[in-house]
């Protein structure tokens, strides 16, 4: 039952973090795709250099600014599932700022003329834009979910791993490895294998659909 | 009337397809020819409103374009259309795709439909209207981008290559729709039946410039 309500929890969160990711990601990664300025350039840089950036340094920033005594401590949310949620939408906002700047790349490319020869405002456009490349934007969400869940530096930095709280699947397979309980941890092991594995179907199934 | 005065268009990198273009287009249809890499295809876009001159100012109707605040840009653009020799289908059945222009412009969806279906019926093409867009062949895909332009009315249509991917039979549609067309054309081509058939004036280009203007005469010794 326990390794149940774990997969929900560790769902739920992954899939938050990167719906979250994306509101902020989205924008920013619409406004990247259409310009060619040197500022363009260093963020798209910035975010391409930190797509693989240790999922514990990512823990160890955000445990900072939520701690008693950071800048942020005052919001009290260190060990709950919105500091995982959080820190987890941070981790993977670099690998969905870069998917969706090259999606919107390609279909403003694409769509963008067509879009305002036929009468489109630039919002029109922009809509335009955004729902022609719907699937890849799924795909893109799939991949950062991926990465999301199967993380761990941040899930046990600031979540603590609290038992029917903040326990995910990471933290727990950690937790029964330090106890010696090497089958329990192989039996998480295999469900996070499993959530990953066919995420990656339903990415690739997409994938194939729109190719 | 679209006004090109002195028109220069540097692609990134510093390709430059236009060089010093001045022309006025007039009522009537322009056929502009030249070789591949001409300009043509830049020149189309710039008249059309899409691409913003790198030198140089384009004015329609006396208006000048570029320096208008964007709803009034939009409101200008809306009277010129232009139809890409690859054309891009938005996701959709073929009436959606037509009916599209007209959402855009703030006609009600089923109105909008309803416009393509009978477009499309008038043209005995009523068979393409909920046909995927993603399935049609390039020839199919060039009429449904024309039908997708006509149906909006436009006071000008540019068409670049318009009958590159046709066959006989499609071709046959495509150019009477041309020919029943009465505001402001201008085709860049390099199919000269078709320029013969339906140019009132040729204009002739060579490495992003007008090299001639000089009437319809010019297709004979082509």
């Amino acid at each position: 039952m326990e390794v149940i309500d774990i997969s929900i929890r560790t769902i739920a969160i992954s899939s938050i973090a990167s719906l979250l990711a994306s509101t902020w990601s989205i924008p920013l990664s619409y406004a990247l795709s259409g310009s060619k300025g040197r500022y363009a350039i260093v963020v798209r840089e910035f975010f391409n250099a930190t797509i693989g950036i240790p999922t514990v340094l990512i823990g160890l920033m955000v445990y900072l600014a939520f701690s008693r005594s950071g800048p942020l401590g005052y919001l009290n949310i260190l060990y709950t599932p919105q500091a995982v949620i959080l820190g987890q939408s941070i981790l993977v906002t670099p690998l969905l700022v870069v998917l969706f700047t090259d999606i919107f790349r390609e279909y403003r490319s694409r769509y963008w003329e067509l879009a305002l020869t036929l009468g489109a405002t630039e919002r029109q456009a922009a809509l335009m834009i955004v729902r022609e490349a719907g699937f890849d934007m799924i795909t893109a969400y799939l991949l950062s979910f991926a990465r999301a869940v199967g993380e761990l530096g941040v899930a046990l930095l600031v979540g603590g791993n609290i038992k029917g709280y903040t326990r995910v699947l990471s933290t727990a397979i950690a937790l029964e490895i330090e106890r010696g309980r090497f089958e329990d941890a192989f039996t998480l092991g295999l469900i996070l294998l499993l959530i990953v594995v066919l995420t990656n179907i339903v990415v690739r199934v997409l994938w194939r659909r729109i190719r | 009337m679209i006004a090109l005065r002195n028109v220069y268009f540097d692609y990134p990198g510093g390709i430059t397809a236009l060089s010093d273009v001045s022309y006025t287009i007039m009522e009537g249809a322009t056929v502009v020819v030249g070789p591949n890499g001409s300009g043509k295809t830049t020149l189309l876009k710039v008249a059309g409103l899409l691409y913003k001159p790198s030198r140089g100012s384009i004015s329609v109707d006396g208006v000048e374009f570029w320096t208008q605040p964007s709803d009034v840009r939009v409101r200008i653009r809306r009277n010129i259309v232009y139809v890409h020799d690859n054309p891009v289908m938005v996701t959709g059945s073929v009436a959606e795709n037509i009916a599209y222009g007209l959402i855009l412009r703030g006609v009600g969806r089923s109105e909008a439909l309803e416009e393509a279906y009978r477009f499309l019926a008038d043209l005995k093409l009523e068979w393409l209207a909920s046909r995927s867009s993603k399935n049609l062949s390039s020839g199919e895909a060039q009429l449904v981008s024309l039908i997708r332009a006509l149906i909006l009315k436009p006071k000008c249509l540019l068409l670049d290559e318009p009958t590159s991917n046709l066959d006989p039979d499609r071709r046959r549609i495509f150019v009477k729709l041309i020919e029943d067309y009465d505001g402001v054309l201008v085709v860049a081509t390099n199919d000269y039946s078709l320029a013969s058939r339906i140019a009132d004036r040729i204009v002739v280009m060579k490495g992003g410039r007008i090299v001639s203007t000089d009437g319809v005469e010019l297709l004979a010794d082509m």
